[in-house]
């Protein structure tokens, strides 16, 4: 019963980090039909930039103030929206009316320059890094006989607050509204008078600030940072991508409920099947699921019109 | 005095018609797309397709040509069954279509185009490319020939070593049916094909439509919005609104149908400024 | 009939075949006459890019002709390399009792290692079988993460197997399918020979022109332009009759099959390591960068990026740091400024030489107008987007 319930809490705090994450993925995706590629990326950048800019507001070391995480989570929420517009300015508005292909390949090109780039000496360096413990790892409460350490709820608790902020923030604000409108028909928004471009940048600002409160918070959980180009990095943000389709690419609820499910699926495959290959189960699912229902479970299929 | 049984009707063996729909359904959602839809294209006529926009008719083609399965109802080539194949079996099978939107292989060249298509029924495979057999090099003469005469026929040899989407528009038209004709197909559905041409254009496109027949040996049946075009040389025109058919007979009686008249009004696109399409 | 059959036949099959002998007669002439009179040094780069070549131009079938973007490359590369390294390490053992380089050129240990490649290459052929199926439902973005999942998902399989057997003798009372588990793991395939090296490139030439003959032959055929067409319109050639599925599951069988071979060239080459952790979606991408620079579809293109991308970290070593960054930066203005690459889908022959010169010729004169008219432009799209925020609040 223990163990249930350990895994079972594992899957809730695995499951919110998929989740930001996934919702950026989602985001994008529901606006431009586009699946970005860097999106990890800034996930790194997200948790990295945290830890640069704990050191350099001096909480490195144990005995930071309570304030302390909030702070760095904003300011580096804040970077990542910052690097987000950057990218779409630079490297994907151009190529608006390209080929899907080309946007794909030029969202390659950019995750590699992210994960390359932040390897450097002169910003993140190639050595793996420990995050201060900016949230304590005490347990709180005890469930089932199962310590459940502050991190965990804070974790949880963040993902909750933020998913429902960004519930309210699409379908009960104008801008949200914008934003729906732009990812049913680009097209016809514009003509509605909707400001298409300020609008996409809005959104990958939102998806990169999720993007970058999951790696923050990855970071306080896990604790150690490897190097940008790390292939962790990248699994976890195809989990999380895969949590998206599995959900029903484009739909926020289904990133959620995507999320859970991959985290359920990762974390009892590994406690009570096989610990050794659960990256091969999540693949496993996104194969069948492109495979059998690509629409995803909240999603809705498109025809293309011939 | 008992009644007489009934007497079968004597049954004469008729040949099958190049094309018959038989009670096509196909819904999307909640949307009733096309409903009850039934004609048959005997071999060698010039059948039309007509109907207000919206009203079904590339569903009915897509129905045609596989792209969708009907919900109900069955698709005939030549006699032959076709309901629920792919595309691909389709086209094999003799039906061959053009598209509303030009679908051309783009940046291939003109000949290229035609080339592909003139090759779907071409026996060797990988192996025998690969090795360059006698067979191999025999039906890559006959595709390219063929294709050199195609090109010739419907008047643009003379580009054919252009990228595709580099044409004038009205030559990519011409293409698209040169490559549909390069499948040897028993029957052509023509979407729109005079679609974006002006009038001098339209009457090359008239005549050419009209020799097809008796030149390449098909059946064809075509959607268009012109109705100058369609009352001149379709035999019979069939006219569907809101996916039902509402009509169907030669270009005089749907002219002077009620029904048509009230769904749809049509004019001829002739020089004289009169009223353009309404409900288009 | 025979007396005349045999002269036709012949005829024809030397027609087929003639690239062959030309292949066998470049790969001899680079071993026996380039490799021997220049430095190892050098001989080792282009072992590089001949093995480089094979791999970009197998991705060009299916990336470049079918359309069909894959970012997996590298685990056909890793099946057919771990293939060929397996049969020719534990063949070498079984039938020539030893682990080492056995018979001189040409001999039977040389004439197991290219064995030993066609059975990776069919091997990764049927990946390539399996990897097909999914593509036939899936378009552009989502074909690219289903391919790169597949990448990964034989890099874990292949990091999961056992150690490679060291002592010849428990090689020899092994069974051949036992020893199918013992590909080396986490560590790589290690101990095998090294046929291929500076003095000895023989396989990786005759390979190369064995690919490029294929590419260009399939490109220049009915098969190949019924792939061009799935790539261009897949709709349109449905529509036409061409079995789209068919094509499709073919390019990545024969590009798969290729990329094995170019991995058993891989694994055989002196000084490569073997470990799947090089041979992920890195190196994926590394060949992509190939195929997207070169030009997706073209062959000399992919050649000319090969060797591109092979001798420009030799040159620049001192900045090895900074070779990732570049490329990443070149794959971000290669499709912003020129998507279809070098030559997009024309072959070196078939660019039309005369308007390139004219516009290298006209260039100073281009870049000057450019930069006088700036100042005006600038001042025109101010302005164009002042009124347009006008407008927007009217």
């Amino acid at each position: 019963m223990t163990k249930f319930v350990q895994l079972l809490l594992q899957t809730l705090t695995l499951g919110s980090l998929y989740a930001l994450i996934a919702l950026g993925y989602t985001l994008v995706y529901g606006i431009l039909r586009f699946i970005n590629f860097a999106h990890s990326d800034v996930v790194t950048f997200g948790a990295w930039i945290a830890f640069a800019i704990a050191g350099a507001l001096g909480w490195a070391s144990t005995g930071s103030p309570v304030f302390a995480m909030p702070v760095v989570m904003v300011l580096a929420m804040a970077a990542s929206a910052a690097l987000g517009f950057t990218i779409e300015r630079l490297a994907y508005r151009p190529l608006r009316k390209a080929l899907r292909l080309n946007v794909l390949i030029t969202a390659i090109g950019v995750s590699l320059l992210l994960q390359n780039a932040g390897q450097l000496q002169a910003l993140f360096g190639k050595d793996p890094v420990k995050m201060p413990r900016l949230l304590s790892e005490a347990p709180l409460f005890k469930l089932a006989g199962v310590q459940v350490p502050w991190v965990d709820v804070v974790l949880v608790v963040l993902t909750i607050a933020l998913v429902i902020a960004l519930q309210w923030l699409v379908f009960r604000t104008k801008l949200g509204q914008a934003m729906r409108a732009v990812s049913w028909s680009e097209q016809t928004a514009a003509l509605m008078g909707v400001p298409v471009d300020k609008v996409v940048s809005i959104t990958f600002m939102i998806g990169s600030a999720l993007a970058a409160a999951g790696g923050v918070l990855y970071g306080l959980k896990y604790r150690q940072l490897n190097q940008t180009a790390d292939a962790l990095w990248m699994l976890l943000g195809l989990k999380a991508f895969v949590a998206a389709v599995v959900g029903g690419i484009g739909n926020v609820r289904g990133a959620v409920l995507g999320a859970v499910l991959i985290a359920f699926i990762e974390v009892f495959g590994a406690g009570y099947v096989s610990s050794k290959m659960p990256d091969l189960f999540v693949f496993g699912v996104l194969i069948v699921m492109l495979l059998f229902r690509p629409a995803g479970l909240l999603g809705t299929p498109t025809v293309e019109k011939v | 005095m008992t009644a007489a049984a009934p007497v079968a009707p004597l049954s004469v063996a008729r040949p099958a018609p190049a094309l018959a729909a038989v009670r096509l359904a196909k819904s999307f959602g909640g949307l009733k797309a096309v409903t009850d839809l039934s004609f048959e294209l005997p071999k060698g006529g010039l059948h039309g397709l007509i109907g207000p926009n919206g009203a079904g008719k590339t569903t009915v083609f897509n129905l045609l040509t596989g792209v969708y399965k009907p919900d109900a109802g069955a698709v005939h080539v030549g006699g032959q069954p076709m309901t629920g194949k792919k595309p691909s079996e389709i086209a094999q099978a003799g039906l061959v279509r053009t598209f509303q939107n030009i679908r051309l292989f783009g940046d291939l060249s003109v000949l290229d185009n035609v080339r592909i298509a003139a090759g779907v029924r071409a026996r060797s495979g990988l192996w025998r490319s690969l090795l360059r057999t006698p067979l191999y090099l025999r039906e890559e003469a006959e595709i390219r020939a063929r294709a050199r005469q195609l090109l010739d026929v419907l008047g643009i040899a003379h580009r054919a070593d252009e990228i595709a989407k580099s044409l004038p528009y009205g030559d990519q038209r011409r293409l698209e049916i040169a490559r549909a004709l390069a499948t040897r197909p028993t029957v052509l559905l023509l979407d729109e094909p005079v679609a974006g041409m002006n009038t001098v254009e339209k009457k090359a496109m008239r005549g050419l439509i009209q020799s097809l027949r008796a030149q390449f040996d098909v059946s064809i049946l075509l959607i268009e919005h012109d109705m100058g075009l369609v009352m001149d040389i379709c035999e019979q025109i069939t006219v569907i609104d809101h996916g039902v058919t509402i009509a169907r007979g030669a270009p005089a009686s749907i002219q002077s149908n009620p029904a048509v008249i009230e769904a749809y009004l049509g004019v001829p696109d002739e020089p004289a400024p009169t009223a353009g399409e309404i409900g288009a | 009939m025979s007396a005349r059959a045999t002269p036709g036949v012949a005829g024809a099959a030397l027609r087929s075949l003639y690239p062959i002998v030309i292949g066998f007669t470049l790969a001899y002439l680079m071993q026996t006459v380039v490799a021997v009179s220049i430095d190892d040094y050098y001989s080792k780069v282009l072992i590089d890019i001949g093995i480089a070549i094979v791999l970009g131009v197998s991705l060009g079938i299916v990336n470049g002709y079918a359309g069909q973007f894959s970012l997996g490359h590298a685990g056909f590369m890793a099946i057919g390399g771990y293939t060929a390294a397996a049969i020719v390490y534990y063949g070498s053992i079984k039938l020539f009792g030893t682990k080492a380089i056995y018979g001189g050129s040409l001999g039977p240990g040389e004439l197991l290692l290219c064995a030993g490649c066609v059975a990776g290459g069919a091997l990764a052929a049927v990946a390539g079988w399996l990897v097909g199926q999914p593509s036939l439902r899936l378009r552009g973005d989502y074909l690219a993460i289903v391919t790169l999942g597949f990448g990964e998902i034989i890099r874990v399989l292949i990091k999961q197997t056992d150690d490679v057997v060291l002592s010849e003798k428990k090689v020899a009372a092994a069974s051949w399918w036992s020893l199918m588990d013992n590909l080396g793991g986490g560590f790589g395939f290690i101990g095998g020979p090294r046929y291929i090296d500076a003095k000895n490139p023989f396989w990786v030439w005759l390979f190369v022109v064995v690919v490029c003959l294929v590419a260009y032959r399939l490109k220049y055929s009915n098969r190949g332009r019924q792939l061009l067409a799935v790539r261009e319109n897949e709709i349109a050639a449905e529509a036409m009759g061409i079995k789209t599925t068919k094509a499709k599951v073919s390019a990545f069988m024969t590009s798969a099959f290729f990329a094995g071979i170019g991995g058993g060239l891989y694994a055989h080459e002196l000084g490569n390591s073997m470990r799947p952790a090089d041979l992920g979606f890195q190196k994926s991408i590394d060949i992509v960068i190939i195929v997207v620079l070169g030009g997706m579809g073209s062959i000399s293109g992919a050649v000319i990026a090969a060797i591109a991308v092979t001798l420009l970290p030799e040159l620049f070593r001192s900045f090895a740091e900074y070779r990732m960054i570049a490329y990443a930066l070149a794959l971000i203005i290669v499709m912003l400024l020129r998507p279809q690459g070098l030559l997009g889908l024309q072959e070196l022959w078939e660019v039309e030489w005369r308007a390139v010169g004219r516009s290298i010729v006209t260039a100073p004169a281009r870049l000057v107008r450019w930069v006088v008219t700036a100042p005006t432009r600038a001042r025109a799209a101010l302005k164009a987007a002042a009124d347009r925020r006008q407008e927007d609040r009217s």
